[in-house]
């Protein structure tokens, strides 16, 4: 990335954070907090399902760790807000090793299925464990935030699509960005290159898991309550990974041209269809398996570059 | 001391009545995993397809959902042959990343396409046949719609099992999953046998469906949970192998059974996924039958 390109970025974020300024409605500012959010989780889900990648669809598990680490922590140790934060993204973290261990292992549809059966157990784990969480009664999260909380939470989720953005411009220039996008192209000549394909791929997922369960926690800190079957639902997972694929996986904006896409989209259907609202989902993502492989972004390069290489 | 037994004895019965429905269910799976290399993540929401096509044969005509899952079947077949021909044939080269992406927003399609046209409410269906029940000895009970659906299902997968095995259209679709490009070479049209299998797969599923119906509560998202079973199934099995699919579904039903006896049916799922990721890391080859299709 030039500096150009990191300048103008930075102008970018900077200007959405002024929104809130035009945009004053509770309910304008949460639409445009899930568009951030999905955008953060989509371009953290990139490091290892783009990059790397390894189709995860598990991502749920981290999402909901986040949530429930920062609940638990504060609600039955009585730890402060922002450490019970740091402790729910440190908890993501620390269960991204063994599911990296397990999961990395297994290859193609493989490692798509074990992501989905650890997010599943945490689930499960999680409605049937009433005394720890609450079981499907649900726990109260939190607020981060005590006075004018839909800014906050639309600053916040700004702030951490930056975060996830710079960390992904900078991997994408890094020797561990390499190595990643080396081992998506061929696992076993990246091995026989010297990389060390388990090492790599573990501390692309614990990075994802770490920006995945800040929105997680975010998310659980906005609706102040929460239930295994929405933090930790198939859904996210699939949310997440459709976001990215969408925009296009392994492409820097992709997943915040997918989110701002989807989520609009899904925002617009969710009046018309009412709860059949993921019906939209399933007719882009058809499509785009169909028609856009590269997602939204990768194709449009890709038609750019031979555009612009022509005499 | 005795009593403990033949509750143990009861749950294992019903353990295996139920894994009958799970070994057809994860054998369409495997058939299609094993000609396509398809992992079908719409698979449940087809079963819920097959379920709702015998409730509304059921609740509009009358028609008793013990006949009405063979037009569930044949319907379901007909399906199966135009999703490959117009989606899933069309993607046969990409990667498996593709693949999986199209059948999950297969999946959502058909879930919420239903939602739309029958809305979310629970439907059950009610005939004379849910309140029979066969007693053997004094312990033992067996409710009379498993035992019909068992009997189906064994009849119908010891059919699709010797179909496969020794029919010329088997023969076909074994070599297609084992070497595709030279099955075409011996003069297979491998492209007419996927779209058969797929259809054949999830033909399986619409019997499934149809027989599920009396005994389970009907709503679009209704077929999500055999999803997240066909697949523990099939890896249970060996990824592709009909006969072990078939195994490790009644092994499935019976592990399920006994759990919910000891732990309690919330743990059941929990249980499934753990055998699943310990094969997965131990041995993922699959525990039964390292032959493919």
């Amino acid at each position: 990335m030039t500096r150009r390109r990191a300048l103008l970025a930075a102008a970018g974020f900077g200007l959405c954070l002024l929104v809130p300024l035009v945009v004053s409605q509770d309910y304008q500012l949460n639409v445009l907090f899930r568009v951030f959010l999905f955008a953060a989780l989509g371009l953290a889900w990139n490091l290892v399902g783009g990059y790397a990648g390894q189709l995860s669809l598990g991502h749920a598990a981290f999402f909901g760790i986040g949530a429930y680490g920062l609940t638990l922590f504060h609600q039955k140790l009585g730890i402060p807000v922002g450490a019970a934060l740091v402790l729910g993204v440190l908890a993501a973290v620390a269960a991204a090793l063994p599911i990296g261990r397990v999961a990395f292992r297994l290859r193609g549809p493989y490692f798509a299925l074990a992501t989905i059966a650890f997010a599943e157990v945490l689930r499960l784990s999680a409605k049937n464990l009433h005394d720890l969480t609450g079981g499907d009664v649900g726990a109260q999260a939190p607020a981060l935030f005590a006075t004018n909380p839909s800014r906050w939470f639309y600053w916040s989720a700004v702030a951490l699509t930056a975060l996830a953005f710079a960390v992904t411009a900078l991997t994408a220039r890094s020797r561990f960005g390499y190595s990643l996008q080396a081992i998506r192209e061929d696992e076993d000549t990246a091995l026989a290159c010297g990389i060390d394909a388990a090492r790599t791929k573990l501390l692309a997922l614990a990075i994802s898991a770490a920006l995945t369960a800040l929105g997680g926690a975010l998310y659980a800190s906005l609706f102040l309550y929460i239930v295994p079957d929405q933090v930790l639902a198939i859904d996210i997972s699939n949310e997440i990974a459709i976001v990215a694929m969408l925009g296009g996986a392994g492409t820097l904006i992709g997943p915040i041209v997918g989110a701002v896409l989807l989520e609009t989209a899904s925002e617009l259907f969710k009046n018309v269809f009412h709860e059949a609202h993921l019906l939209i989902y399933g007719v882009l993502i058809v499509l785009v398996v169909l028609f856009l492989p590269e997602g939204i972004v990768g194709t449009v390069t890709g038609w750019w570059r031979r555009r612009t290489k022509a005499p | 001391m005795e009593a403990r037994l033949w509750s143990a004895l009861q749950a294992v019965l019903n353990g295996l009545l139920t894994g009958s429905l799970y070994a057809l269910i994860g054998m369409g799976m495997a058939l299609i995993f094993g000609v396509m290399r398809i992992v079908n993540f719409a698979h449940g929401a087809f079963l819920m397809l097959g379920m709702y096509a015998t409730y509304v044969l059921f609740d509009r005509l009358g028609v008793n959902p013990y006949l009405g899952f063979v037009a569930a079947a044949a319907l379901l077949f007909v399906v199966g042959v135009l999703s490959y021909q117009l989606l899933l044939r069309r993607i046969a080269e990409r990667s498996d990343f593709m693949q999986i992406l199209l059948t999950l927003g297969v999946s959502l399609i058909l879930t919420d396409g239903v939602q739309l046209l029958f809305g979310a409410d629970y439907h059950q269906v009610n005939i004379p046949l849910l309140d029979v029940n066969l007693h053997l000895g004094r312990h033992i009970s067996l409710n009379a719609p498993w035992l019909l659906s068992f009997a189906i299902t064994l009849a119908l997968a010891v059919g699709m099992f010797l179909f496969v095995m020794k029919s010329r259209f088997g023969r076909a679709l074994r070599a297609i999953a084992q070497n595709r490009y030279a099955a075409s070479l011996m003069g297979i049209d491998v492209l007419r046998t996927q779209a058969l299998a797929f259809g054949l797969g999830l033909a399986a599923v619409g019997v499934a469906g149809g027989l599920l119906l009396p005994v389970f509560y009907l709503y679009p998202g209704v077929g999500d949970q055999f999803t997240l079973k066909a697949f523990v199934i099939v890896v249970l099995g060996g990824m592709g192998s009909i006969e072990g699919a078939a195994i490790a579904g009644v092994v499935l039903g019976v592990v399920e059974s006994l759990t919910s006896l000891y732990w309690g049916n919330e743990w059941a799922l929990v249980v499934d996924f753990a055998i699943f990721l310990l094969v997965l890391s131990l041995r993922p080859s699959g525990l039964f039958g390292s032959q493919r299709v």
